[in-house]
């Protein structure tokens, strides 16, 4: 059964500048959007910077209303039906924000388990249970400005889980944060979805994604792109074989030639430290190991290896299609 | 929804001394207000209108600290990303945010404290309360009153972004339509029935009254009166104010 229904959803930006000669700019951030999210699933929302993610995580938290088209959460309208939806979720926005920083770590999630009507009897039980969850315990007294980027992060999902909600928005709870708490935090994230939470998460990260999500939405421009399992997705891109190359001082004229290549099928560059990792998806099979290297000649060249596609591999794919 | 509402009180009493910029403010204002007072008022030589005149400082200073405090929490509280975590609680959203003016007024609470001890020590105002209680209920009563008028203004700062600013430049109208800075009298016929519908108005006079003598009773029932239309007013701000809020995208600055 759907506990997340949303169908034809858009919004619309305006904006407004100018004292004498008012300008408006107009952003469509959503497109006409539709997923449905099934009951103790985690459902992974996909999408590069301003493709609309955090606009339909905050349409369905009830922060944002809708241009046109409808969304059910629990089986109310986060547009019309708010305190209903608010009684039944919990939210965690990735970042530093959300916090009384002035304040200790115990009385933000007092003052928060007051306000999202925790019953008294069990406030001091689930406060304590939460802090351990999220290794916070023997912290709590300090304030929350002493508090390192992880540690925050980790209040935030105390935080969001302190009424126990049945559904979980995670907007990239892992920004930002070093591998170790990164991974801490997934493995929170996955004890959750055992539990029988049903979880959206969004995610620049795709390794993430795919070792956490049932099921992914990959959205670009406002619209969902793809959508199915992480598996699903990968096979987009089955057909295809990676050569990675680690380049230094490679010129945009030598990737050219690279995407002139027979049976190259999409070359992209990514930039790690000094070194330029090119990416170049090729039909399987196809043997281009030995010409690429010769259309790079004149750079130095680092590692080369030739794997099978990953999630990531699928997602530049579908959103370069875009 | 009270255990929210009195939850709220301690948690922005909490974070409003926790900072020594806003304390220092609080802490000035009433002694500034209170020595302008003495001056333009002492060569009168009249304790009474010393008195009367200390009592407008601080309230005066009350909703200073009111209408500066809330914009200020409203803003910051954009600014930490913690004011969509209130819109999005399950209580109605005036429970969320009346906490924080009410706040500011219990802060505010103490300029009268502060004034009164400021006049008696430096200045020999004399401390003579002629109804000790009506007096005690008269002080909560203005808080309540100021702090619900805060709540109406508090409600503007939800769609506005420029919070701030806009809360500064809403001391000095109720300073002068509420005959805090300069007496009703001297101003134009039409001020009076303003005055009637500001809630520190009321609240002066029965502090006033309470403190000189005189019927503080009627004036403390129209505090109670004034603060309940406030609550209702804002309630419905409010509701109108947050869907607004959710329709423009203007609880994050960011």
């Amino acid at each position: 059964m759907a506990v997340i229904e949303v169908e034809d959803l858009t919004r619309t930006y305006r904006s407004r500048s100018g004292v004498v000669r008012r300008r408006t700019t107009t952003v469509e951030a959503l497109r006409g959007i539709s997923f449905a999210i099934e009951r103790g699933e985690l459902f992974g929302l996909l999408g590069p910077n301003g493709a609309g993610k955090t606009t339909t995580i905050k349409i369905l938290t009830t922060l944002l209303l809708p241009t046109s088209g409808t969304a059910r959460v629990a089986g109310f309208s986060p547009a019309s039906e708010a305190r209903e939806v608010r009684r039944r979720i919990g939210f965690v926005f990735g970042g530093d924000r959300g916090l009384y920083d002035r304040l200790s770590a115990l009385d933000n999630l007092r003052y928060f388990a007051d306000l999202y009507r925790v019953p008294r009897s069990v406030k001091r039980a689930r406060i304590a249970e939460l802090l351990e969850l999220v290794g916070l315990t023997g912290r709590e007294r300090e304030r929350v400005e002493t508090y390192s980027r992880g540690m925050r992060q980790r209040l935030h999902i105390a935080r969001g889980l302190l009424h126990d909600p049945e559904i979980l928005f995670l907007d990239e709870p892992t920004i930002g944060l070093d591998p170790v708490g990164a991974r801490e935090l997934r493995d929170t994230i996955s004890a959750l979805r055992a539990g029988g939470k049903t979880i959206l998460l969004t995610t620049h990260y795709m390794y993430e994604a795919d070792a956490l999500c049932d099921r992914i939405a990959v959205i670009a421009g406002g619209k969902i792109v793809a959508a199915g399992t992480p598996a699903d997705l990968k096979r987009v891109v089955a057909d295809r074989t990676i050569i990675e190359v680690e380049t230094f001082g490679a010129d945009d004229a030598a990737f050219d030639r690279l995407r002139a290549l027979r049976g190259v099928t999409g070359v992209a560059v990514e930039t790690r430290d000094q070194a330029q990792v090119v990416l170049v998806q090729s039909a399987t099979g196809a043997e281009l190991v030995q010409e690429i290297v010769r259309e790079l000649d004149g750079s130095t060249l680092g590692r080369v290896i030739t794997r099978e596609p990953t999630l990531e591999d699928a997602y530049v794919e579908l959103v370069r299609e875009t | 929804m009270t255990r929210a509402f009195l939850s709220g009180m301690r948690i922005h009493v909490l974070q409003f001394t926790k900072n020594a910029f806003d304390v220092s403010g609080v802490v000035l204002w009433p002694i500034l207000y209170a020595s302008i007072a003495y001056y333009v008022l002492g060569a009168k030589n009249d304790p009474k209108l010393l008195l009367a005149a200390s009592l407008g400082a601080a309230v005066m200073a009350m909703w200073s600290i009111v209408v500066i405090g809330s914009s200020g929490a409203l803003e910051h509280q954009r600014w930490q990303g913690t004011l969509e975590l209130l819109v999005a609680a399950p209580v109605p959203f005036a429970v969320t945010l009346a906490p924080i003016t009410i706040a500011s007024g219990i802060v505010g609470g103490y300029s009268l404290l502060a004034t009164l001890a400021w006049g008696t020590l430096i200045f020999d105002v004399p401390l003579a309360i002629d109804d000790p209680l009506a007096f005690a209920i008269a002080v909560p009563a203005c808080i309540v009153t100021i702090g619900m008028l805060g709540l109406i203004t508090a409600a503007t700062f939800v769609v506005y972004r420029a919070a701030f600013s806009l809360g500064v430049s809403m001391q000095y109208p109720v300073w002068i339509a509420t005959g805090l800075l300069v007496p009703l009298s001297v101003l134009p016929d039409y001020v009076g029935p303003i005055s009637w519908f500001l809630g520190p108005t009321w609240g002066f006079r029965a502090i006033r009254e309470s403190a000189l003598g005189g019927t503080p009773w009627p004036d403390i029932g129209m505090c109670l009166l004034v603060s309940g239309v406030y609550l209702v007013v804002a309630s419905a701000c409010l509701h109108l104010f947050e869907k607004l809020a959710r329709s423009r995208a203007t609880l994050r600055l960011s």
